[in-house]
């Protein structure tokens, strides 16, 4: 029965020295993962790339696309997308669960601590000025009590995998973290283009993520209010994410609004019906804390509403997520968050950090000048992959312009050693070739958390590269989580 | 929760782009099908009057040849009246209500606009313009057919099928009228009178020469024709079944969501019915038909500029400038006197 190697997609598939998340075995459940591997393995490349070309199609004929706007046309885009899906075991997903649950606890917890009564500075675990001297620590919400105390209702931890297999968590994101709309999407679009790949095989569920996070924001409705009226703000059609904020609201089953559909009267706000205003209790914004509220922040704002801020300090508004969230997400505090889940949980963390160089301290600015050309350098203040500076990659040239830019301004700046994250297999051009790849896990957390199984994989499509952000070539994939084997 | 009043106005502006593009594909395929052997320099002018849109038209065209009517009226892009232009603020409208028209209406949407938006020029040849707008038309049709299958039945419906009923009771009004002023002044007046074929074009334009041939036994009566599309109670095309859908639009939203504020539109649409009635008794229709059509026009826009008032949170209508609109819509001044000089 077997077909000819030359047909076969994983003959040439040669991931060299780097862990590879299907081939790599680990634990006791690679069973799984050798049975994907095989059928994978008898699909050739030639269906392959015709289905790749199907599936990408489909997501331009569904709209799953982001909109580049020029002065005369809109222009739709897909992110890309690549059909080979990444595969986490039950006891790989069990260990990242629990992880992430236990980091998003001590980050709710700091944030409260830092607006209300700051034991932790008192007891030195973390440099004051990293906290209060932060752009995103912002003095507007101290002493505001956030139901359940949850200041980070949705986060997405990035997470990567180094070359001995050890998941590391890389980066916090606890404003408002993109992508999961892709997490659906692409589930939907593997079911309907791999039923063989997936025949008979238990893989949890993504497509629920709407109704568990519209329930979580229930949670933390204002006090008193026992059947909120909830919304999800967004900036508009004009917004690249735009996408994203229509499938969450399509999904949760509320209104997608914008700033000019609502107004706060009497520090309750409300939103413009046919009926006249109707009064809203939850808001999941996606809109920066600056232009939020041209009122308590950037007056300029045209997206947000004047009087949000008021309204959530009345405790008449929840905001999902609260306001001043990003001064937990920082890059710097970062490196502090192994000592924050021991200081409020008294644990050991779950999930590991990757080693980090904090440039604003003495000694880490002396290892990070002396190390350079062997470490990552990333602007504490900038996302979406932009300004690193990959040493071991890096010409003379960057490196020392690297260098000068540290020198300048080095609170501005981390580093850390170079991580060979893992690899996938992934369709380049016709064959399979092995490229690096993230995670990025999504919790949700009302009154206790939930973490949508799988996440976000990103895929970094360029050869050698390890920036896997779309905006520097990047691409998504399909994540399965596998249940637990039956007896 | 009552719904996002930005949400009726977008769902109703999608169902009037996507019935004015319906109309306008039609009217062209129905002349490419049975108006053979005229004259297409002719036959082709008239296109513009209907949609008042001679000076626009001259600016960047000039002379009214086939082609150039064509490519201003299906791939113009910079003309808000064509195809195209209707397709893509269809598609707008659409995109900003996405989280709450089902999927399949978008979806829909997504993929007609997007085989529209690569419409070649070979396409819009001759030889195959009929079917391109057959196409066009389909689309539009099945369209509405995915909205009457699959959109809630609250207040938004409501607004989605007052924008079609709306602008179908427009396209119907103005077709009439500029088909009786084409009469009036064009060069083959007196040959086209009493000519059958004309007024079996006319009909056909709206959907109508079965239903009217089924009744009538002959298309050749201009009077008969018109009574037909202003006062038939049941054609789906007609102004007076669209006005009767408007009412009961209106009403539903009055008494099953007490939106009170739906009387100041109903009033508006008394006001048509009165008019309609006239129409029913007029003895000299062929001779009144152009005023009959400007106060119906203008009863339209006055309803138009209710709902924008009452229920999309637009200012009262500046009365100072007469084409100043408070709606989206970008070529607005159509209700304006379409006397040919």
């Amino acid at each position: 029965m077997s077909e000819p190697a030359a047909s076969r997609s994983l003959t040439d598939y040669d991931p060299g020295a780097f862990f590879c998340e299907l081939t790599g075995r680990h634990g006791s459940e690679a069973g799984q993962k050798e049975l994907i591997r095989a059928r994978l393995d008898g699909i050739n490349t030639a269906t392959l790339m015709q289905r790749a070309r199907e599936a990408e199609n489909e997501l331009f004929n569904l709209g799953i696309t982001f909109t580049v706007y020029t002065d005369k046309d809109a222009i739709d885009r897909i992110l890309p997308f690549d059909v080979i899906p990444r595969i986490l075991t039950s006891a790989e997903w069990r260990h990242i669960e629990s992880g992430v649950t236990q980091r998003v606890a001590a980050l709710n917890h700091f944030l409260w601590d830092i607006y209300h009564d700051q034991k932790i500075l008192k007891d030195d675990v973390i440099p004051r000025d990293l906290v209060l001297g932060n752009a995103n620590y912002r003095p507007e919400m101290q002493g505001l009590d956030p139901p359940c105390g949850t200041y980070i209702h949705i986060n997405g931890t990035d997470i990567v995998r180094d070359r001995s297999g050890t998941f590391r968590v890389l980066e916090d994101n606890g404003r408002a973290p993109s992508g999961v709309s892709y997490v659906v999407e692409n589930r939907h679009l593997m079911q309907r283009a791999f039923p063989d790949l997936m025949r008979g095989l238990k893989v949890r569920p993504v497509s629920d993520y709407g109704e568990r996070l519209v329930g979580k924001l229930r949670e933390v409705a204002p006090a008193g209010v026992d059947d909120p009226s909830i919304v999800l703000l967004s900036p508009g059609v004009y917004n690249s994410a735009y996408f994203e904020h229509i499938f969450l609201a399509r999904e949760m089953g509320v209104p997608l609004v914008e700033g000019r559909d609502l107004i706060v009267e009497n520090d309750k706000v409300y939103m413009r019906t046919l009926a006249g205003l109707q009064v809203v209790h939850v808001i999941y914004r996606r809109i920066n804390d600056d232009f939020l509220d041209p009122e308590a922040f950037n007056k300029e704002s045209m997206l947000g509403v004047a009087g949000l801020m008021r309204a959530a300090r009345k405790g008449n508004l929840t905001l999902a997520n609260a306001v001043g969230t990003g001064v937990a997400d920082d890059k710097a505090v970062y490196a502090y968050v192994p000592k924050l889940i021991r200081y409020y949980l008294s644990e050991d963390p779950i999930l590991e950090n990757v080693e980090t160089h904090i440039c604003g301290t003495d000694e880490g600015l002396a290892y990070t000048l002396d190390h350079l050309a062997e470490l990552v350098v990333k602007p504490v203040g900038e996302s979406g992959g932009y300004g690193i500076v990959v040493g071991p990659k890096a010409s003379q040239i960057e490196i020392e312009a690297c260098r000068r830019q540290i020198e300048a301004d080095p609170a501005n700046f981390i580093s850390q050693p170079m991580i060979d994250l893992s690899v996938c297999p992934t369709l380049i051009d016709g064959s399979v070739e092995a490229r690096h790849v993230d995670l990025r896990p999504y919790a949700v957390t009302g009154r206790s958390t939930w973490v949508l199984p799988g996440g976000l994989t990103r895929v970094a499509l360029k050869k050698g590269s390890l920036i896997v952000n779309s905006s520097q070539g990047g691409g998504t994939k399909d994540t399965w989580v596998l249940e637990e084997s039956g007896p | 929760m009552s719904l996002l009043s930005r949400y009726a106005e977008d769902l109703f502006w999608l169902a009037r782009y996507i019935e004015r593009a319906s109309n306008l594909a039609r009217i062209i395929e129905t002349h490419m099908a049975y108006d053979r052997g005229r004259d297409e320099d002719v036959s082709w002018a008239w296109l513009v009057t209907l949609h008042a849109d001679q000076e626009r038209f001259a600016k960047s065209y000039g002379d009214a040849s086939f082609a150039n009517v064509i490519r201003f009226y299906v791939a113009d892009m910079e003309n808000p009246g064509s195809v195209r232009f209707s397709l893509r603020a269809a598609r707008e409208n659409a995109r900003a209500l996405r989280a709450v028209i089902p999927t399949e209406m978008w979806n829909h949407l997504n993929e007609f606009y997007n085989r529209i938006l690569i419409v070649s020029d070979a396409e819009l040849e001759p030889i195959r313009l009929w079917r391109t707008c057959a196409q066009i038309k389909d689309g539009c049709y099945a369209q509405i057919g995915v909205a009457e299958s699959t959109l809630y039945r609250d207040e938004g419906w409501r607004f989605f099928h007052l924008g079609l009923m709306l602008e179908r009771a427009d396209q119907t009004s103005r077709l009439l009228d500029v088909k009786f002023a084409q009469l009036a002044t064009g060069a083959q007046s007196s040959d086209r009178a009493g000519d059958a074929t004309f007024w079996s074009l006319v009909l056909r334009s709206a959907a109508a020469y079965q239903a009217f041939i089924r009744l009538e036994h002959r298309a050749g009566d201009p009077s008969r024709v018109a009574r037909f599309l202003l006062v038939n109670a049941s054609h789906p095309r007609s102004v007076a079944y669209s006005v009767m859908q408007i009412r009961s639009m209106l009403d539903g939203l009055s008494s099953g969501y007490g939106l009170r504020q739906a009387r100041f539109a109903q009033e508006k649409v008394d006001a048509l019915f009165e008019l309609l009635q006239v129409v029913g008794h007029e003895t000299d229709l062929v001779g009144r038909l152009h005023a009959i059509n400007d106060s119906l026009q203008r009863r339209l826009m006055d309803l138009t500029n209710e709902l924008g008032q009452r229920f999309f949170g637009h200012p009262p209508p500046d009365t100072t400038s007469p084409n100043a609109s408070q709606s989206q819509d970008p070529a607005p001044s159509q209700s304006q006197s379409q006397t040919s000089t």
